[in-house]
């Protein structure tokens, strides 16, 4: 393990909880102050999300389930002649969905979120929201509204602290993903299904499995490859659980493209699941793969441009720990160049509500409040719009609008708040990191929300 | 030290001596013209604002020299009251009001507050106790013997309003909360970053193009704040008090301009609340104070620093408007308090007290439970 620049140890803390963690809780500074590296590494935590009480994907596919039964009942009675305006279509058939869509996605995202609010382990939501932009879904269609937050509690959460491996499988096998590229329909062109009158291929997932999961996209595959890979997990479907106990991913053999195929010059002769499974264990085992998500993650975590030797070592880590995601952490937290004490990254919206709303002592927000800040600021729960997820770039977010909507939702949240002062939110987020310019203008500011605001939107504030 | 003391010293002695300021009718109060109910709206300035540069005392022979570029910018378009006073250009309605009586002014107040920290002294001008208390506002206090109702146009209750139980809060809606005071802050604060003030000022042009002509984008501009309060004051029967607040005067550097501006705030929301409170101006009483004053002085960067006594206003149908109170303490070097600031003369809490016992007829211990270390001052106050 490296040294690091010890000399300063509350900046060193500070960067241990704003640029690793997603701010500062008012005493975490302190708790970081003795081991900052050390504080980090014990914040990696498995999430657990088995407590909650909101639906998980099984429970969400059967309700969707129930609902096109409904409407198709409906459609039926209409088909036949009956006519909604004579009351003739029974009440319960009438509008089977309600809210159901988005009221279950606002409970799951504001549910995960108010967990991150209020956690002892910081490091761990970062990073959990690394990886679930990384698997980017959308809230799209109907079902995807309701499904999309349950993959990164489900195929991610699990395997976070574990093998990229298993997170990549669980990804590629959960419910959400596979209506979400489209994967559920995928059928080989020469399986049974196909020859008896099914759609055929459809290459969505795969694509984005090369392009955006695991090599990049000049990660050296070609279209015979995406091809390939598509007929590899072709059958990767979804079926209506038994209860909420099983899940909702089902294989179905008769939509499997049979025979060998051919992936980045390998051939996979296995038969059936298996097939797709080997395709994915090598896809994450590569170099290229090792090189992209390891400069995905010092990108995020560290700066926009970082540099030569930490990538270096994150490749190396994931190399010799076969993509241990703890392991790889553990080469960022310990490397001196993760804490340089610029501010490279310019936050997210997320991480500027979390880190706000931490500093301020709230822990736990609305779903009206959570949405509407969220929309506000540009960065609404999963509605990247594309897998690629959200930038992780500072010109994705520092626009002209997104800053005043940063400073409007700053006045009015710490008006909102309660009482915090000026002086102890500077000292509880940034400890002595806070530059003589910023102190200055916030202690003599002309009010204390004025103060709160200019301090929540200093330039020290807005990065980590 | 000697200044803390002082300035508490102000609070218990001056009652007597200021009582020959006023008019020497007796403490008779005139029944309301009318029978609707005696409305009031309490106006905290944040920021401290430089009387100075609001209510221009032209007699003073050495202005132009302790404010070399501050008064010639204004000196030529004051706006004559009373005894050698006159206002800053912008506040044309606020000088209408004076001239039809319905404004006063009272110069050199100071609310007792010895330090010359913004929030500290706001909480102190809101809590109206000897020692802030961040739960109880002496607004909160009169409105509770009054057992009417209270808003705050604020997101949350400030202290002035705190410890009433029938305080509601309104705000307009979200996200269009941010005001002059803060961008003109921020972008001091971003002077050393190059991205952000950058940012900023396209912002802020983009936000002029959007804001002119539609009324969606500056919802939290005073004079929006202000016509929406006398709207709900003269709808909702069972309100009689509110709160406003208005910021901006904290002005350290550029005060030709800022202050300017702020005051074309202020005027204006003061016509907005008159114009929507309809009839029931002439019920009405505004108070409008700040946290402590400026330096006589104008500093190296054409702006004042924090000092301690300002003025105060009254306005409404219901003042007995038309009039220049507070004794004036000079601006001589030993005149002025600590030899830098506008010396106090009057305590702010005990004309609030007087205004509270006129026109909401609080009785002497409902003042003492308000303002339990300052006494109303004798005269009136009231139409």
């Amino acid at each position: 393990m490296q040294p690091v620049d010890n000399v300063n140890i509350s900046h060193a803390a500070a960067i241990a909880v704003n640029r690793f963690g997603i701010g500062a809780r008012p005493d975490d500074l302190a708790a970081a102050a003795a081991d900052p590296q050390g504080w980090v590494m014990a914040n990696l935590r498995a999430i657990d999300f088995s407590k909650s009480s909101s639906p998980n994907s099984s429970q969400i596919l059967i309700k969707l389930a129930e609902i096109r039964q409904l409407r198709k009942q409906r459609q039926q009675l209409l088909d036949s002649g009956m006519r909604e305006e004579d009351g003739e279509i029974p009440q319960e058939l009438m509008d089977p969905a309600g809210n159901y869509f988005q009221s279950t996605y606002r409970q799951l995202a504001t549910d995960s979120f108010n967990q991150a609010l209020a956690s002892e382990h910081g490091v761990s939501w970062r990073l959990l929201d690394f990886f679930s932009n990384h698997f980017s879904v959308s809230a799209s269609s109907q079902g995807m509204t309701a499904l999309a937050a349950t993959l990164e509690r489900e195929a991610i959460a699990p395997y976070l602290l574990g093998s990229f491996t298993d997170m990549l499988i669980a990804v590629c096998q959960h419910p959400a993903m596979l209506i979400y590229l489209n994967n559920e329909k995928s059928f080989g062109p020469n399986s049974i299904f196909v020859q008896h009158g099914r759609l055929g291929l459809n290459e969505n997932l795969a694509r984005e499995i090369l392009e955006l999961h695991t090599l990049g996209v000049d990660g050296g595959y070609n279209q015979a490859d995406v091809v390939e890979l598509a007929k590899g997990i072709t059958g990767w479907s979804v079926k209506k659980p038994v209860d909420k106990h099983t899940t909702g991913f089902k294989y179905r053999s008769y939509g499997h493209e049979p025979g060998e195929r051919i992936l980045l010059g390998k051939i996979y002769r296995q038969k059936g699941i298996e097939q797709g499974e080997a395709m994915l264990r090598d896809l994450a085992a590569h170099p290229n793969t090792a090189k992209f998500i390891t400069t995905k993650l010092a990108t995020h975590f560290v700066s926009d441009t970082p540099s030569k030797e930490l990538l270096q070592a994150l490749q190396q880590r994931w190399k010799q720990s076969n993509g241990n995601i703890r392991q790889v952490m553990e080469a960022l937290v310990r490397h001196p160049d993760a804490w340089h004490h610029d501010r490279a990254k310019f936050k997210n919206p997320k991480d500027f509500v979390y880190s706000s709303l931490r500093g301020l002592g709230v822990t736990q927000v609305g779903q009206g409040q959570y949405f509407s800040t969220m929309r506000s600021l540009g960065q609404a729960p999963f509605k990247a719009g594309s897998p690629a997820g959200f930038g992780d770039m500072q010109q994705t977010w520092d626009g002209a609008s997104a800053l005043m909507a940063r400073i409007e939702w700053t006045t009015e949240t710490v008006r909102r708040t309660k009482r915090t002062e000026p002086e102890t939110l500077m000292s509880t987020t940034l400890g002595s990191t806070v530059s003589h310019d910023t102190y200055a203008h916030v202690s003599r500011a002309e009010s204390r929300d004025v103060a709160m605001t200019l301090f929540l939107m200093s330039p020290e504030f807005q990065r980590r | 030290m000697r200044r803390r003391q002082f300035i508490k010293a102000l609070s218990a002695s001056l009652v007597t001596i200021h009582t020959p300021l006023l008019a020497a009718t007796p403490l008779a109060v005139k029944s309301a013209s009318n029978d609707k109910p005696a409305k009031l709206v309490w106006v905290i300035m944040r920021g401290a604002l430089d009387s100075l540069h609001t209510v221009v005392p032209t007699f003073e022979p050495d202005m132009a020299r302790l404010r070399p570029n501050l008064y010639p910018a204004i000196k030529d378009d004051l706006l004559a009251i009373d005894n050698g006073f006159g206002f800053h250009p912008a506040m044309t309605h606020m000088h209408s009001l004076y001239k039809k009586k319905q404004l006063l002014v009272i110069n050199a107040v100071s609310s007792g507050f010895g330090e010359r920290s913004h929030f500290d002294g706001q909480d102190f001008l809101e809590s109206g106790l000897a020692r802030i208390d961040a739960d109880s506002g002496w607004l909160g206090r009169a409105a509770a013997s009054r057992v009417n109702k209270a808003i705050a146009v604020s997101n949350s209750v400030p202290i002035s309003l705190r410890g009433y139980d029938k305080v509601t809060t309104w705000y307009p809606s979200r996200f269009h909360s941010a005001d002059s005071a803060i961008f003109d802050a921020l972008q001091d604060l971003y002077q050393s970053d190059s991205l952000l003030s950058k940012r900023l000022a396209q912002g802020l042009a983009l936000r002029q193009l959007t804001s002119e002509g539609s009324n969606g984008y500056n919802r939290g501009r005073f004079v929006d704040l202000a016509k929406s309060c006398g709207k709900i004051l003269a709808n909702d029967q069972g309100t009689d008090c509110a709160m406003l607040e208005v910021g901006g005067w904290d002005t350290h550097n550029y005060e030709i301009r800022r202050q300017h501006k702020h005051l074309v705030d202020l005027n204006e929301g003061l016509q907005a609340l008159q114009e929507s409170l309809g009839e029931y101006w002439d019920n009405t009483v505004v108070i409008m104070a700040t946290e402590f004053g400026r330096t006589v002085k104008e500093n190296g960067t054409l702006g004042t620093d924090h000092g301690t006594a300002s003025c105060m206003f009254m306005a409404g149908g219901a003042v007995a408007g038309g009039q220049v109170l507070g004794e004036w303490p000079g601006l001589s070097q030993k005149q002025r308090f600590e030899g830098r600031d506008l010396a106090p003369t009057s305590n702010t809490f005990s004309w609030i007290a007087s205004i509270l016992s006129q026109h909401w007829r609080l009785d002497n211990q409902q003042i003492a439970e308000v303002f339990p270390q300052a006494s109303p001052y004798r005269g009136n106050l009231i139409a």
